[in-house]
């Protein structure tokens, strides 16, 4: 990708230059076509897709290894064209008509996955088959004419054309001229002008656009060399800055003397009419039983599953679902319901927890199909926000599953729908602020070691906001980048590589499905991971009409499941009953939830949420649903939850424009909190069809100008007042709905999630080591690090036993009927499967005798025993010539020894090798069979686990937090609000989320030994301290202590220090590898337990000093 | 004696054997020279020497230009005390060269011209803001 110009602005510029069409060539792909399209349909200019490919070379006489070097035409360089870069040469294709368009995603796709001669060449057979439609051009100066004419090979260039002519039809072979305005230009152009004559074949200027403006060249240079891992100039090594978008005027004086060339791009425009026919819906074929339609199954499958869903039935439950299937006809849609159905259904015959998510919990029919399990009637959910009989869109479903079982799924919908009709969904990388410093300092010749310094500790922001965030982020005070002189430019091409896509992805559970196959519709690649990918975002894909289904992995579900498990197998089958279908009435439940004892409990656990939890006492599954809805970007930065709790807690009355609003708005104190309410208030108000008022939600939710949005506004107002509502009320009405329609949240997508979060908080209360151990066993999850969430069930009197090769297994199981938990050895770090199934099946034959015995019989390398013995998994093995074990001291010195004696005498024979302890030191602590002191385990523990096994870290420095009046986390609940605190703690998370103020607040999560401390960290004392926290893992915070109903328990911290934990006699304990630190801000791919989902944000709640 | 005489024919029906001059005037001389530069299979003397340029001789010499803007090329340029007008634009290029290094950064816009009989690679130099004689060929 060494494209500086954005498809916007490219379109946007050819509009002004007045040109009636604009081709867009991607290399080897056709990425940005779709979107590319859209755009140039809505300026008013006719798109033309095509794709520059790489050929083989084709105009050689003989093996062009047998030429003498001199002889040989050299490739172009490798850059730009993934694994074909430098394997042939550059070929320019563009499709005439929807025949054209396929062939070429058929082409490309055949080069992608390996079905041609060479990995990502096209040859001439495959060019010849699949030319229908297409029209081809013989390519930029990297094309094999174009080479051959620069190295003064003007036959070679002859016979490469005719080939590839050869594979046209007559008059769709067009030889490329262009003029770079390099002095080789002239010489150029004119050769391969009396070529093309000689061949009789038409010849066309094109101009080789990388830029819209003359200025971005920097921007094509740098990616370019990116793109070719290599420094500047770059691959190319372009002479100039002449790619960018020159108007027909220019173009015409650039070929002044073959005005033919100019004319000819006219006719290929006219020729190229493609239409892709955005807005036809495409859905997968699916089989229905003789006789019937895909309705009537449908229908047939709803009403089933609706008595099984309403017992007993209720009318309005019949009715509702008439409605919808009514308009599930009206629209077309059965089949793709159907096809969701298929695969939930396939789900839930092989035991995978499936749960759909998102809008689709508004549709009685997804819940009576099993798709959702919220009852949509119950919630007050509405099918319109889903479906919009008044627009016919594309239908979004997305189901949640079981993670570690995602795959039966996958290889299903391969197998059910075939392999040529599936793909997955890629998405687009794009530069971050890290990122666009890395490429550019990478371009600019700086050493990685350099490189890694610039780019490290900067925080995830967006690279244009990189001067801002240098000179406001505390955390960046001392960065490298602020060497002006040095790094300059960098800073200079970072920002404007800011957003710029870096390359495909793949979309995390996006699928598409098609009735024709999928390389009809989209070429597809081969993907990092190794499945096809099609070259189409989620965006292009429901642009096209095509079904995408996410199908989505979620560690929860896997956690359930497992927790479920181990509790069935500890008090019996019949004693856990499915949690899922569990009555969300439990008030212990509720309870555990009030008091924020919510670690691990899905969408509940962040420190904002239980800092709303203890605000908002949920009682209900209904003040589950608000909590996740309130905890939102969107509402957080609406700043909707004071009123919320204040309402709630009738510290403010509730009090609402109009009275018809006071029903819709009851659940939510008078609150727009949900999307659906927007709907119910346009309906009550304003007298709106729930449908016309799901197009007022979407129009106010876009982007309006000030007269689009008074014009919505006016026809609000208008038909309030027509309905006899007072004009003043109507407004006001109005303003609230325009106040918070952007920010609502979707009530079924927080009533889907609410389902899990239930039943997570059940399996929580009452099977609280099944459940920790579940969640330890699917980490990384949820929002705490695997050591919070072990020393979260410590602090529920459950007992941590140490890992042991004679008692663990692999994974963290229960013992002690359900009151221990004992590590496994799978997060010893650096220890292999091989060992891990070694010690298994070893241990299955009979216990391990000693180290010695350990290491004949598992074959551990020496780091992995060496690890098993600092962490105590080898302790209490053998016996010493003193009668006791050896303690880990001397383990450690046996262990080279017994090494080489059983590397010299093999592994035969079960005789117990005899080594006599090394010379070691003398054990700190006698009395525990390590011989190590509580520092030292606890040490090891962390760094070899990341736990803390034997103590938490913070309970050597028992003496030293009295001595400095240290209040503990379990204390702060019973002081006083405003109370002066001083609390000390290891860092969990340290979030920025965006504000309302737009100022910059800093939400610190610590953990102390006795529970989590929650400290929010103002501006002002954030720019004093900012780089205190991204430098430290342990702090001591001085500040003020906020408890009371309105705004939770949080600590506002006024100082911060850095804290050495310390045990008595001085020694420092290393918290590296068990505690984060780093920069401030959400950080990808820990947070949420949607893997596909950001962390929301961190509390809002606090009161701005 | 013109310049244009100094190119000469022989024609094997002339049996004295002597030369005639080929071109009668500079103005049937232009023509067949830019024809020639344009020519494909002429290698010019100039890419013989493997200057940045391509030019026979570089040079860098400031020089003062008169711009037609009209043609949006040089109309006369003034070389050694001697002014010369342009008979001809044979080519134009552009050149941008390592930009992020400020001590070897180059941004030109280059006309080969023909004037008094010869090519001349003149320049406009961005950076600078002003005219260099980059080339002859003489």
């Amino acid at each position: 990708m060494d494209g500086a110009a954005d498809v916007g602005a490219l379109v946007e510029r050819a509009a002004a230059y007045g040109m009636p069409a604009l081709a867009l060539t991607d290399h080897q792909g056709l990425s940005g076509a779709v979107r590319f399209y859209r755009a140039a349909k809505k300026a008013g200019i006719r798109p033309i897709v095509g794709a520059e490919i790489v050929v083989e070379p084709v105009g050689c006489v003989g093996d062009e290894g047998d030429a003498p070097p001199t002889a040989r035409l050299p490739l172009p360089p490798l850059a730009g064209f993934g694994r074909a870069a430098g394997q042939g040469f550059h070929l320019t294709l563009l499709a005439k008509d929807r025949t054209g368009y396929a062939n070429l995603c058929a082409l490309i796709t055949r080069m992608h996955l390996g079905k041609t001669q060479r990995p990502s060449v096209a040859g001439l057979e495959d060019l010849a088959r699949f030319s229908e439609g297409l029209i081809g051009l013989s390519g930029c100066p990297y094309g094999e004419a174009g080479a051959a004419v620069l190295a003064g090979q003007a036959s070679r260039a002859e016979r490469a054309l005719a080939a590839l002519a050869r594979c046209f039809a007559p008059g769709d072979f067009y030889v490329e001229l262009m003029n770079l305005l390099v002095p080789e230009s002239p010489r150029y152009v004119a050769t391969l002008v009396g070529i093309a004559e000689r061949l009789g074949l038409p010849i066309v200027a094109t101009n080789d656009v990388h830029y819209v403006e003359k200025r971005e060249f920097r921007l094509h240079d740098v990616l370019a060399a990116a793109g070719a891992r290599t420094g500047l100039p770059g691959p190319y090594e372009r002479q100039n800055a002449e790619l960018w978008l020159k108007p027909a005027s220019e173009m015409r004086r650039l070929f002044a003397g073959v005005p033919g060339a100019c004319d000819a791009t006219l006719a290929i425009a006219e020729r190229c009419d493609l239409d892709l026919g955005l807005g036809t819906l495409h859905f997968p074929s699916v089989e229905v039983p003789r006789g019937e339609t895909p309705y009537s199954t449908l229908a047939k499958a709803a009403w089933d599953g609706l008595g099984k869903r309403y017992r007993p039935l209720t009318p309005e439950a019949v009715a509702r679902l008439e409605r919808e299937l009514a308009a599930i006809q009206q629209l077309g849609f059965a089949e793709y319901f159907l096809v969701v159905k298929d695969i939930v259904d396939f789900a839930r015959s092989r035991q995978i927890r499936a749960t759909g998510r998102g809008s689709a919990g508004d549709s009685i029919v997804a819940y009576a199909l099993g798709i959702t399990d919220a009852d949509p009637i119950q919630h007050d959910l509405l099918f319109e926000r889903f479906l919009n009989p008044a627009r016919r869109q594309m239908p979004d479903i997305d189901v949640d599953f079981d993670s570690r079982r995602r795959d039966e799924v996958v290889a299903y919908i391969y197998k059910r729908f075939g392999e040529d009709h599936v793909a997955m969904v890629a998405t687009i990388q794009t530069m971050g602020a890290r990122g666009a410093v890395r490429t550019a300092a990478r371009a600019l010749g700086f050493p990685p070691r350099e490189i890694d310094a610039l780019s490290r500790n900067l925080p995830w922001t967006s690279a244009r906001r990189l001067r801002e965030v240098l000179a406001a982020y505390p955390e960046c005070r001392n960065h490298p980048l602020h060497d002006q002189e040095r790094y300059g430019l960098v800073i200079e091409l970072a920002e404007e590589l800011a957003g710029f896509p870096m390359h495909l992805g793949t979309h995390l559970g996006g699928f598409l499905i098609t009735k024709e196959p999928v390389w009809t519709w989209a070429p597809l690649q081969i993907a990092g991971k190794g499945v096809a990918v099609a070259q189409y975002d989620k965006d292009d894909v429901e642009a096209l009409g095509l079904v995408k289904m996410d199908i989505l992995g979620l560690r929860m579900h896997s956690a359930i499941s497992d927790a479920v498990e181990l509790a069935r197998a500890r008090v019996g089958e019949d004693a856990v009953p499915e949690p899922f279908d569990l009555a969300p009435d439990d008030p212990e439940v509720f309870a555990m939830i009030a008091r924020a004892d919510t670690v691990g409990v899905f969408q509940l656990e962040s420190s904002g949420q239980r800092n709303l939890a203890t605000r908002l006492k949920p009682r209900t599954f209904g003040d589950i649903i608000a909590a996740i809805s309130l905890f939102r970007p969107g509402p957080l930065e609406a700043e909707m939850i004071t009123p919320f709790i204040r309402r709630r807690h009738g510290i403010e009355p509730v009090s609402v424009p109009h009275p018809a609003m006071a029903e819709v708005l009851r659940d939510s104190y008078g609150v727009i909190l949900y999307q659906e309410q927007v709907l119910r208030v346009a309906h009550a108000v304003a007298g709106f069809s729930l449908a016309e008022a799901d197009l007022l939600r979407r129009a106010m939710t876009k982007d309006r100008s000030r007269a689009e949005m008074e014009a919505i506004r006016e026809r609000f107002v208008e038909h309030a007042v027509e309905r006899g509502v007072d004009r003043s009320a109507a407004e006001e009405a109005f303003r609230q709905i325009e106040g918070f329609a952007a920010y609502g949240f979707c009530k079924a997508h927080a009533a889907c999630f609410a389902v899990i979060s239930y039943a997570s908080a059940w399996l929580k209360r009452y099977f609280p080591a099944e459940f920790a151990c579940a969640i330890l066993n699917n980490e990384p999850m949820g929002f705490y690090t695997p050591r919070a969430v072990l020393n979260d069930a410590r602090r529920h009197g459950i007992e941590v036993l140490p890992p042991h090769v004679n008692r663990s297994d692999a994974e963290h199981t229960v013992e002690a009927d359900g009151r221990a938990i004992r590590v496994g050895l799978k997060d010893v770090c650096g220890i292999t499967q091989r060992t891990l199934a070694a010690i298994a099946r070893e241990r299955a034959r009979r216990p391990f005798l000693d180290l010695a015995d350990f290491l004949r019989r598992t074959g551990a390398e020496t780091p992995e025993a060496e690890s098993l013995i600092r962490v105590g998994a080898l302790d209490g093995l053998g016996l010493t010539d003193a009668g006791r074990p050896p303690t880990r001291d001397e383990m450690l010195a046996m262990l080279p020894e017994l090494k080489a004696v059983i590397a010299r005498e093999g592994v035969a024979g079960d005789d117990v090798l005899l080594i006599a302890p090394g010379k070691a030191r003398t054990p700190e602590c006698p009395q525990h069979p390590s011989g190590w002191s509580l520092l030292r385990r606890v040490s090891a523990e962390l760094e070899i686990l990341g736990l803390s096994i034997s103590c938490h870290p913070l309970e050597l420095a028992d003496d030293d937090l009295d001595r400095c009046g240290v209040t503990r986390a379990r204390e702060l609940q019973a002081l006083d609000d405003r109370t002066r605190v001083r609390v000390v703690g290891v860092r969990e998370r340290a979030q920025t989320p965006p504000t309302r103020s737009g100022k910059r607040t800093c939400f610190l999560t610590l953990e102390d030994a006795t529970g989590l401390l929650d400290v929010v960290v103002f501006e002002d004392v954030l720019q004093r301290t900012g780089d205190v926290i991204v430098s430290n893992r342990a702090y001591l915070v001085e500040g003020t202590l906020q408890n009371n109903p309105e705004r939770g328990l949080v600590i506002v911290a006024e100082r911060i220090e850095p804290y050495v934990v310390r045990a008595r006699d001085g020694a420092p304990v290393r918290l590296r590898r068990a505690v984060p630190s780093g920069p401030l801000g959400p950080q990808r791919g820990l947070a949420g337990a949607p893997e596909d989902e950001q962390d929301p944000a961190c509390s809002a709640c606090v009161q701005d000093p | 004696m013109g310049r244009h005489r100094a190119i000469k024919q022989y024609r094997p029906a002339d049996r004295a054997g002597q030369p005639l001059d080929l071109f009668t005037g500079r103005a049937t001389r232009t023509p067949v020279i830019l024809e020639l530069l344009r020519s494909p299979w002429i290698v010019r003397g100039s890419q013989l020497v493997s200057g940045p340029l391509g030019s026979g001789k570089r040079r860098e010499e400031p020089i003062e230009v008169v711009w037609d803007g009209s043609k949006r090329a040089p109309a006369a340029f003034e070389w050694n005390g001697t002014r010369y007008r342009v008979d001809a634009l044979v080519q134009t290029w552009s050149v941008e060269r390592a930009w992020w290094d400020p001590r070897a950064r180059m941004s030109r816009r280059c006309f080969r011209v023909l004037a008094r009989g010869g090519l001349y690679d003149l320049a406009f130099d961005r950076h600078e803001g002003r005219w260099l004689l980059v080339g002859v060929v003489d």
